[in-house]
């Protein structure tokens, strides 16, 4: 067996990826460049396959490795332990002869070591994959989550209309003189009858504490 | 002096709800999901088409051309946002198009767009798992289940909500930030009362909504945040409250 050396952490720049020295020739590769993706040579990656900018490596699992069994399931665990920092993606090529095993290596990859699987038809739509995750780091992602620091009054005023009987007007009234829902939830039917009714002033504190039935 | 409660399923079973949406669309993947995974599928209003898995994870269904196409960037984004607001864990699972009978089926054009999709989707943390028919995709709701069952994260509370208060309790709890429908109805069988809920500590509220220690104090907080008058008063004319 092969000694492990620890791999090597690096972060390629922008626009670049670092490819491992046995993709030097291959026509994933060629496409790469095609898609002005620049390449940098590495030997000393681990088992990864390829390092992109955006701190993920990439290990690809060709439609031969699949048909030829097992190694592939070692290698691929072989590569969940390595304790990178980097996210961890498999490529898997699904074509009219690995289609049989995709969902068996789906739940490996998925189920059992929590990797991130893409299918892809071969070499050249790998590429494109590649070249787009490449490319993407310079543009914002859709869907990352924006952190909104969405004003709190009026979901405070949203939930206390959910009182039954109490609507927009009465709500903004309880919060002038209660303003958290809990000083709301603690005031007494005596508190509250200054500003309601005596049988909506009973109506909303029991509506708080009432029993949920099912409740313990 | 939170006590959690039993799950509903029996032994060996998953509980699965679905938005009432997902039921034109999705008779055959629940008939799939009851009948040969035995699961407990619980029809709900969610706020969206999407399906709940376990207390922590929610799972679209979309069809591969669905997320290839352009047009629907916009509001996949919206969905995958506000799902990240409500649940640790989003998983999509994509499927293969049907295709019609007598039609040849076309292969699937790969665009440089879809790519781009899927590497954000990726980047952001959510699951992506490839389906080709509909039975596949309730073999694998029916496997996030068990999984995250057996991460301690499986929904385990009963699912009928009855009466006319704890109907609105659900309701109330639903309209706490950041809490999913599990939370709430979590929240509504655990605590005792609304008011039990409202003065419990944040271990009480992680506990007792089964949720993350983080979502528990964003609901502590937001339970004891003082409405500035100000506001309230401008919003009064319909300045900032719609």
């Amino acid at each position: 067996m092969e000694a492990e050396t620890a791999p090597l952490n690096a972060v390629p720049p922008y626009g670049h990826v670092v490819s491992s020295d046995k993709w030097r020739n291959s026509s994933l590769i060629h496409s790469l460049k095609g898609g002005g993706v620049k390449i940098l040579y590495e030997n000393e990656l681990g088992v990864a396959d390829f390092h992109l900018p955006n701190r993920s490596c990439v290990l690809y699992v060709s439609e031969y490795d699949i048909i030829a069994g097992n190694g592939y399931k070692r290698k691929l665990v072989r590569y969940r332990n390595v304790g990178t920092s980097f996210q961890q993606l498999v490529l898997v090529e699904n074509t009219r002869l690995s289609e049989q095993y995709f969902s068996a290596v789906q739940k490996f990859v998925v189920f059992d070591l929590g990797l991130t699987l893409l299918p892809v038809s071969g070499q050249t739509e790998a590429s494109q994959l590649i070249s787009q995750i490449v490319h993407g780091e310079g543009r914002e992602n859709p869907f990352r989550r924006s952190s909104s620091s969405r004003l709190l009054d009026p979901q405070v005023l949203a939930l206390v209309q959910q009182i039954p009987g109490v609507g927009k007007v009465k709500a903004l009234t309880l919060l002038q003189h209660f303003p958290s829902i809990q000083q709301l939830c603690n005031a007494s039917p005596v508190d509250l009858e200054p500003f309601m009714g005596q049988a909506v002033a009973q109506q909303i504190h029991s509506f708080f504490h009432k029993s949920t039935a099912a409740g313990p | 002096d939170v006590s959690v409660t039993e799950s509903p399923a029996p032994p060996g079973s998953v509980c699965i709800l679905v938005d009432t949406r997902c039921i034109s669309s999705g008779v055959e993947l629940m008939t799939c999901l009851r009948q040969r995974h035995r699961a407990t599928v619980h029809v709900c209003s969610l706020d969206g088409s999407y399906f709940i898995v376990s207390n922590r994870m929610a799972v679209e269904r979309h069809s591969q051309s669905d997320l290839a196409a352009i047009q629907n960037r916009k509001r996949l984004a919206e969905r995958v946002n506000s799902l990240q607001g409500l649940f640790e864990r989003i998983c999509l699972i994509v499927e293969k198009d049907r295709t019609k009978p007598g039609e040849t089926s076309r292969p699937f054009q790969r665009t440089r767009y879809y790519d781009s999709t899927l590497a954000g989707l990726v980047r952001t943390g959510v699951r992506l798992l490839w389906s080709h028919s509909t039975e596949e995709s309730a073999g694998l709701l029916a496997d996030l289940a068990r999984l995250e069952h057996r991460k301690g994260q499986g929904i385990a509370v009963p699912l009928e909500v009855k009466g006319q208060h704890m109907q609105q309790a659900l309701q109330m709890y639903l309209s706490l930030p950041s809490v999913n429908y599990v939370h709430a109805l979590n929240m509504s069988q655990n605590f005792r009362s609304i008011a039990h809920l409202i003065n419990s500590s944040i271990e009480d509220i992680e506990k007792g909504g089964c949720m993350s220690r983080s979502r528990a104090e964003a609901i502590y907080r937001f339970l004891r945040y003082s409405c500035d008058s100000f506001l309230m008063n401008t919003s009064k004319t319909g300045k900032i409250c719609q």
